[in-house]
């Protein structure tokens, strides 16, 4: 049960993104992320918006498409557990407002890292790539399809 | 209190033609105009206004940091377990049964493991001694980072306890106050060992729910054994498949578990917002149900009159407007505020000057104003009767025991004067006081509060989970002991320490609590209030003019 909860909520992880600060925060470590890979030196401005881009893509893959269920119990017996945290987000209701967010911020930071890559070809070809494995995921059609049974248990 | 709580609630008292103590109110206002001009009057009337400040953006993206940080180094931990760098402290599958489908699912303990297991010390600490205004604490220490503690024998005397709910201080162990509950427990015994309806229905109860039912002023009540046991299994008995239930967003587990046990429609409606429960309302007259658009069977607005989490009280005048004018009926549950609010401790009906009898259900627990346990359910005498024969708590569950309906008895005689003594009406007057007290020098000195500025009730928000962890230990090195919450029993950004304070608080120990809080707080940098602070001379001038019971 929820048993000393302030809230009625059955999965706090439904809320998380909608939180006050979040979205900024999101931003703001992605602008910390940009400046860290700045300050390696030896390292071209465009190759480092590349990586930039691949190392937004891979950890919001990893955090919001791969890892399943709640790190804490909840009293829902388990519904959110077989669910990734974009699953989980809003508890399945299509096109929210933090849905959208997050799925235009990789857009438009794929838009400035090939602005910033003077559009060469193998950079584009990289962060394509990389940009799609972020975006399939959102699909609504894909909302709980485990292609190859990858990642079902 | 002779006045209302908030403005827009007077008009809509006018509209539905309630009758209230008018020249009461009018003449209240005259003396203080007269006494101290317009200006205090105007701010008082303030004063019942609820805040839930907002703390500025740097706060909700540290505390997002402090998260994200916990939560990578979670990760090296359990990386490292993995590896075997670390000592694994958990329960594990055995090494024969490895390839069988796995017992434990890792990931929902990740917050328990990594977070939680770092900072448990500061949550059930064993006390040894009753939780008056000052308690003894059992000293305990841990040698592995809080997996395991072990007590070093000694004590820590002399705890000022800001987190029981004794709001009118009857968690005490005076001889000549108990001498009526020794003289019980020889006449009835220690226990009852039957249900109400079979042998268990002794003279003692019947006795309590006459003295209960005149305390609120209602027709008729019964009372049960176990407070959560009041809710849980008295909504089953009330509503069922077919109805509708809205309830308030942050209404209490108990509540929230006895409507599912009934098996009506739940909505959730936002917390005491009045256009969204009417919103629901108009909507549940005109669709009907979901699939059939046949009308439903009953709308139950659920509520509570203080809120334990948040300090807030319920907008009662509004939500009876509202029930009257939908034709829905009303659950209030008065856990928190029986005994604690009111000007003779009767409870939110009397904060808010409105008839008993427009709230079809009253139910309160037993187990904070007046130091026993268990739960009552008052409304008229047809409802009560109904509920003595299909509750399954009267049928399944044994009767409250007869010293602890002594207990009451004599705590609610206390209340209402009929022991002779003035004492409760004291207690009630210290209550009301301690809490303006506490909140107004609280406001002043900079830190977020939640909730009604009439409510014992008070949320300290502190938002960072290492300043809610720093916070705890710190309170308890100065010898107050407080109770803390952090995600995810509350929203992500809203961890907070909630105070509750009592009658037997006197105004030192207040003070010493307000000075510790003081240091606290500008050693941990919780100060984020941006309003405007009122200052001293004002709060002086505040408290002097009395109390206006």
């Amino acid at each position: 049960m929820n048993v000393g909860t302030a809230h009625s909520e059955v999965n706090p992880n439904t809320r998380v993104m909608n939180s006050r600060g979040m979205w900024l925060s999101y931003t703001l470590s992605i602008g910390l992320l940009h400046l860290i890979l700045l300050s390696i030196p030896f390292v071209s401005v465009p190759v480092v918006w590349t990586l930039t881009n691949m190392i937004h893509n891979l950890c919001m893959y990893l955090l919001l498409h791969t890892v399943k269920g709640t790190p804490f119990q909840t009293p829902d017996q388990g519904k959110a557990r077989l669910l990734t945290h974009w699953e989980q987000m809003d508890y399945g209701v299509q096109f929210t407002a933090s849905r959208k967010f997050l799925t235009v911020t990789p857009i438009v930071l794929y838009l400035l890292t090939s602005f910033y890559t003077k559009y060469d070809r193998v950079h584009f070809v990289v962060n394509t790539v990389s940009l799609l494995t972020v975006l399939i995921p959102k699909l609504p059609q894909l909302h709980g399809v485990r292609i190859f049974g990858i990642n079902k248990y | 209190m002779a006045r209302s709580a908030n403005g827009s609630g007077l008009k809509q008292l006018n509209h539905s033609g309630m009758k209230w103590d008018d020249s009461g109110k009018n003449g209240y206002h005259r003396i203080t105009t007269e006494k101290l001009g317009a200006g205090i009057s105007t701010a008082s009337r303030q004063n019942k206004q609820e805040s839930f400040e907002q703390a500025p953006m740097y706060v909700a993206v540290c505390t997002y940091m402090g998260f994200g940080i916990v939560t990578l180094f979670g990760y090296f931990r359990d990386f490292l377990r993995a590896v075997g760098l670390e000592k694994c402290n958990l329960a594990q599958e055995r090494e024969e049964q490895k390839d069988f489908v796995p017992l434990y699912q890792d990931f929902e303990n990740f917050y328990t493991r990594n977070l939680y297991m770092r900072v448990r010390d500061n949550w059930n600490r064993p006390i040894c001694s009753l939780p008056g205004p000052v308690f003894d604490l059992m000293e305990r220490v841990s040698d592995d980072y809080n997996w395991t503690f072990r007590f070093t024998g000694r004590t820590i005397p002399n705890v000022i306890n800001m987190g029981s709910y004794n709001y009118l201080g009857f968690a005490e162990n005076n001889a000549d106050f108990l001498k009526t509950v020794a003289d019980k427990v020889q006449q009835y015994g220690a226990g009852v060992c039957s249900t109400r309806q079979e042998i268990g229905n002794l003279s003692i109860h019947e006795e309590l729910e006459q003295l209960v039912a005149n305390f609120l002023g209602v027709e008729s009540a019964m009372t049960y054994g176990m407070g959560f046991a009041t809710n849980s299994m008295n909504i089953p008995a009330l509503v069922g498949k077919g109805c509708l239930i809205l309830s308030d967003e942050l209404n209490h587990t108990s509540l929230i578990l006895g409507a599912r046990l009934s098996g009506a429609t739940i909505r959730v409606f936002k917390h005491n917002n009045m256009h969204s429960l009417e919103k629901m309302l108009k909507e549940a007259i005109c669709c009907g149900q979901p699939r059939t658009h046949r009308a439903w069977r009953k709308i139950l607005i659920m509520v509570e009159g203080i809120y334990s989490m948040e300090g807030s009280v319920v907008r009662l005048p509004e939500v009876i407007a509202l029930k009257k004018k939908y034709k829905a009926h009303l659950y209030l549950d008065e856990a928190h505020s029986i005994g604690a609010v009111g000007a003779t401790g009767r409870g939110v009906t009397e904060l808010f000057h409105v008839n008993p009898a427009d709230v079809d259900v009253m139910m309160g627990t037993f187990t904070k104003s007046f130091g026993a346990s268990g739960g009552y359910i008052a409304g008229k005498k047809e409802l009560v009767d109904y509920l003595r024969s299909h509750s399954h708590s009267a049928v399944y569950a044994s009767a409250m025991s007869p010293p602890v309906t002594e207990q009451i008895i004599r705590a609610i005689k206390c209340i209402m004067g009929k022991d002779g003594t003035t004492e409760g009406i004291r207690r009630i007057r210290q209550l009301a006081e301690n809490t303006r007290y506490f909140r107004a020098r609280l406001k002043e000195m900079g830190f977020i509060i939640y909730g009604n500025d009439d409510s014992p009730v008070i949320p300290v928000l502190l938002y960072m989970p290492g300043k809610v962890v720093a916070f705890a230990r710190e309170m308890l090195q100065r010898k107050i002991g407080v109770v803390v919450v952090g995600f995810p029993a509350t929203p992500i950004t809203e961890a907070r320490a909630r105070f509750c304070l009592s009658a037997a608080h006197t105004r030192a120990m207040l003070n010493q609590v307000l000075q510790h809080l003081n240091e606290v707080g500008d050693l941990l940098c919780l100060k984020f209030s941006r309003r405007k602070r009122p200052s001293s001379l004002d709060l002086c001038e505040e408290t002097d003019f009395g109390l206006d019971s």
